[in-house]
């Protein structure tokens, strides 16, 4: 009967006798929630933390990837310009070439006029020997 | 030739090179868009920055001229710098800028200080072109227009000014009512414009990628092709014999004549400017992408007969004997400057020796000390050599002595040239550039003017000259060509009277005498012509033409230049740089010879061997000219100038030594030393006659009334003339004679015989001679 009475004045005899104000199921229960509570934000903080790795880890990835990018994109313009660079050399080994040849041409109608003389003083000489 | 470049690995440089100028022959002020001077010295490979421009963007630097008349100062102390701000900056060697002024709206494109150092020259985008005093005070504004002028000069002379402007060149003398002269030079923008002082030629250089090459005149000489991008830049070197050309990533080395002998493609950028250091040796180009380019010229070349020079490095000469293929390798202590090949020698100068090789012995050069002052000009005979440099000229032996320095006030040395400048073993010539109607002549071996000291005097302006180089001083000849292109001979020693200027070509572009002997040839217009004896035309004018060789001379194609007569050898240069080799016959050359030597029986049989119209033109002309009448009588014979023949045979039958001279005179036009050598001789009577057979009356009557005899002789045959052609006599002189004096044949004639007979007893020896002497008989 007692106990009603406590009970419904709020009060309540834990196991040990003890007075206590809250239920002992619910003390109980609220004890339990609480260690539950704890492991649940513990755990959420451990999936942060992986969650964290595994964004720096994709956020490396990406930057590896636009290097990569740019690099491809940068190989790509210099083979560009690699042909355009080779076009330079032609264009300019086709002037030095020109010049070559604007010297052979030169050296071509010195030799002309040398093989003339050369002939020429042949000539002379034949004609020599045959009159002596 | 090439161009042998070295480029720095980085730049010197962190913005563009605009302009560059030389100080010395080793070292160079160069700026560019970073605001920074940099000066590089050569010697030790060092460059050092000057001084940083605050906010300057310089466009054209152009060093103070060196001083003509003081000759402490061997180098430029200050430099003009235009920059883009409108302004010019006159800024000294330490770097410091003495003055800054304002000069243009917008840029200031190009200054030019003028070759005495007393102007300044300004062109701006504004399209003024502005003058200056030296301290920089605006004397005048020359000219406005509407485009920007890129690029200005000044005339060799100092008097006029060419500049750009947009395609067209433009020639404006300082003078305000002098004619101006204008033409389009390009089918772009012009960027560049350079004229010599030595050569008077012209460079232009534009955006439709050519450079051109035009004389004073504005008379175009050569245009090239065109390249792959603008023409950025063109030089010419000191000595006028070449110049550079820049553009992008290509540097050129081109012959005065346009066509070029090497071609260079560094990674340089545009080369926006290109300087010649003042030994012409090398040159430095103002580079895009802030570089600045050394270039050197090497591998020039020089062949005498059978020995090759080729100039391998800058101190280093290889000689091969192409006969059997020796080589020798000739080291020199500093660079080489200039050398020439010829008569067995080899002179080089470097900047501070020089050395003579003989062809016998490449081991042991002689070698001396050079005045100060670099050389420009080498020139050889067969005895001697002549260095001219800007300190004057001076004549030196083989051995290396010096034989004379001719005076030449008021002659700047350093601008002479091959044209301007002949040596031969006894004689210097020079023209003169202030009036080019002079030619001074020289002693070679006292460097005393020749005669009475007074220049050799020309109607109009001369070209080029050239003296022979064999026979006898007193008979030295010079030939050279005016400005209408005639070609005249004269004798270089006067005795007394007035030695004649003949002309013997027209349109003759350009000349040479042979090394051996007094041959000289020339290329005429469209022909090639060797003339074998100049000699002829103060002996007998009617063989001129028939003592001259001519070819055609298409095989030369357009405007080719002399390059050398050795022997009988003619080496000439096409108008596209090719030599071109040509004989010309060597029997001349030895009838020279002969002649030279008096074997005149050897002449006669040489001319019969060759069986030549020329050869025996030639030795009819020689014989005449040292008074062998017998040889002469066999050469005019071979010719066929009977009349000629029968001349020279009434000369022989002459009764005295005199009369023969004098009518050996006559036979060679000079009438006044036949007349004289006879009166000398005291045969008045003769000297009388010589002047009737001339129709030469009043002359005659003069000396027979001087001398008191034979007056009625000559009235008599006036007389017979005037009635052979029935007309009266209208002389005051004869008619006043007339009168009094009574014509008697028999009597004249009785004294003729007795002048004769006067004068073959003077010359009792000879009076065996055959009797039918008698001087009026003759023609």
């Amino acid at each position: 009967m007692a106990k009603d009475i406590l009970g419904d004045a709020g009060l309540h005899f834990d196991e040990l006798n003890k007075l206590r104000i809250l239920d002992p199921d619910a003390a109980q229960q609220t004890t339990e929630l609480k260690e539950e509570c704890r492991e649940f934000v513990d755990k959420i903080g451990q999936f942060q933390k992986i969650v964290g790795g595994l964004i720096e880890l994709v956020d490396q990835l990406a930057k590896q990837a636009e290097n990569e990018k740019m690099k491809a994109i940068g190989a790509r313009n210099l083979l560009k310009s690699i042909a355009k660079q080779r076009e330079a050399q032609q264009q300019q080994l086709h002037a030095l070439i020109a010049e070559k040849k604007m010297q052979l041409e030169r050296y071509r109608i010195e030799h002309e006029a040398l093989s003339k003389v050369e002939v020429e003083q042949n000539e002379f000489i034949d004609q020599f020997i045959l009159q002596k | 030739m090439r161009l042998k470049t070295s480029l720095l690995k980085e730049p010197k440089h962190k913005e563009l090179v605009s302009c560059l100028g030389w100080t010395t022959a080793d070292e160079l002020y160069s700026c560019g868009d970073d605001h920074q001077i940099l000066k590089w010295n050569l010697l030790t490979s060092e460059t050092i920055q000057l001084v940083k421009l605050s906010d300057i963007y310089p466009i054209d630097l152009h060093w103070f001229p060196k001083s003509v008349t003081g000759k402490k100062q061997t180098q430029a102390e200050t430099f003009v710098l235009t920059s883009s701000d409108g302004k010019f900056h006159l800024i000294s060697k330490l770097g410091r800028v003495e003055k800054s002024v304002d000069a243009h709206s917008g840029a200031v494109l190009a200054g030019r200080w003028n070759y005495e150092g007393t102007a300044l020259l300004t062109a701006g985008e504004d399209g003024q072109i502005k003058i200056w005093s030296k301290s920089g005070m605006l004397r005048s504004t020359l000219a406005q227009q509407g485009a920007p002028v890129y690029s200005v000069t000044w005339s060799p002379d100092s008097e006029k000014v060419l500049y750009t402007t947009g395609k067209q060149l433009v020639i404006k003398p300082l003078q305000p009512s002098a004619k101006v002269l204008q033409w389009k030079a390009h089918d772009g923008i012009i960027l560049k414009v350079d004229w010599n002082v030595i050569n008077d030629l012209i460079l232009s250089a534009g955006e439709d990628c050519k450079y051109k090459v035009w004389d004073s005149y504005g008379r175009p000489l050569f245009s090239s092709q065109s390249h792959e991008y603008p023409v950025t830049s063109v030089a010419w070197a000191p000595d006028g014999e070449l110049f550079a050309v820049g553009s992008f990533h290509t540097l050129r080395l081109c012959d005065k004549t346009g066509w070029s002998y090497a071609l260079e493609k560094p990674n340089t950028g545009s080369i926006f400017n290109i300087a010649w250091s003042v030994d012409g040796t090398q040159i430095a180009g103002a580079c895009g992408n802030g570089h600045v380019i050394f270039a050197h010229v090497v591998e020039q070349h020089w062949e005498w007969k059978n020995f090759e020079i080729t100039l391998t490095k800058r101190r280093t000469m290889q000689v091969r004997n192409v006969v059997n293929d020796a080589v020798d390798l000739l080291e020199f202590r500093d660079r080489v400057i200039k050398a020439s090949l010829n008569y067995g020698h080899l002179v080089v100068s470097t900047s501070l020796q020089c050395y003579v090789f003989s062809t016998k012995n490449w081991n042991t050069p002689l070698i001396f000390d050079l005045r100060e002052g670099t050389v420009s000009l080498i020139l050889q005979s067969e005895r001697h050599f002549l260095l001219v440099g800007s300190v004057g000229v001076f004549l030196y032996s083989y051995e290396g002595r010096l034989i004379s320095s001719p005076k030449l006030p008021g002659i700047r040395t350093d601008i002479l040239n091959a044209q301007t400048v002949s040596l031969s073993n006894d004689t210097i010539a020079i023209k003169d550039k202030a009036d080019e109607k002079l030619i001074y002549l020289f002693e070679a071996l006292t460097g005393k003017p020749v005669g009475d000291g007074k220049p050799l005097t020309h109607k109009i302006e001369i070209v080029e000259i050239a003296l022979d180089q064999k026979g006898l001083t007193n008979e030295r000849k010079i030939a050279f060509i005016d400005k209408n292109r005639d070609l005249y001979i004269t004798a270089v020693r006067r005795f007394g009277k007035e030695e004649r200027v003949i002309k013997i070509g027209t349109m003759v572009h350009a000349l040479a005498w042979s090394d051996t002997s007094n041959i000289l040839c020339g290329l005429q217009d469209t022909r090639f012509t060797v003339w074998y004896y100049p000699n002829v035309i103060y002996v007998d004018k009617d063989l001129l033409s028939k003592t001259v060789f001519e070819k055609d001379a298409s095989e030369f194609s357009k405007n080719p230049q002399i390059v050398s007569f050795e022997g009988n050898r003619v080496t000439i240069r096409r108008a596209d740089g090719s030599l071109v080799h040509t004989n010309v016959s060597p029997y001349p050359a030895i009838l020279h010879e002969y002649v030279g030597a008096s074997k005149w029986e050897n002449a006669v049989r040489l001319c019969r061997f060759v069986k030549e119209q020329t050869l025996w033109a030639c030795l009819a002309a020689m014989a005449v000219a040292n008074k062998d009448m017998t040889t002469a009588e066999v050469a005019y014979a071979a010719i066929g100038d009977i009349d000629k023949v029968q001349y020279i045979n009434s000369i022989k039958d002459l009764p005295s030594k005199e009369s023969k001279i004098a009518h050996i005179l006559l036979f060679s036009g000079n009438i006044q030393d036949a007349e004289a050598i006879l009166l000398q001789a005291g045969l008045i009577y003769q000297a009388i006659q010589v002047n009737i057979n001339l129709y030469n009356w009043e002359r005659a009557l003069e000396l027979a009334v001087k001398h008191k005899t034979h007056v009625d002789t000559v009235l008599a045959f006036r007389q017979k003339y005037l009635e052979d052609f029935s007309k009266k006599e209208t002389n005051q002189r004869f008619l006043q004679y007339a009168e009094g004096v009574e014509v008697e044949w028999d009597k004249i004639k009785a004294k003729i015989e007795m002048e004769i007979a006067k004068e073959r007893e003077r010359m009792s020896t000879n009076s065996s001679l055959s009797m039918r002497s008698s001087i009026t008989s003759q023609r």
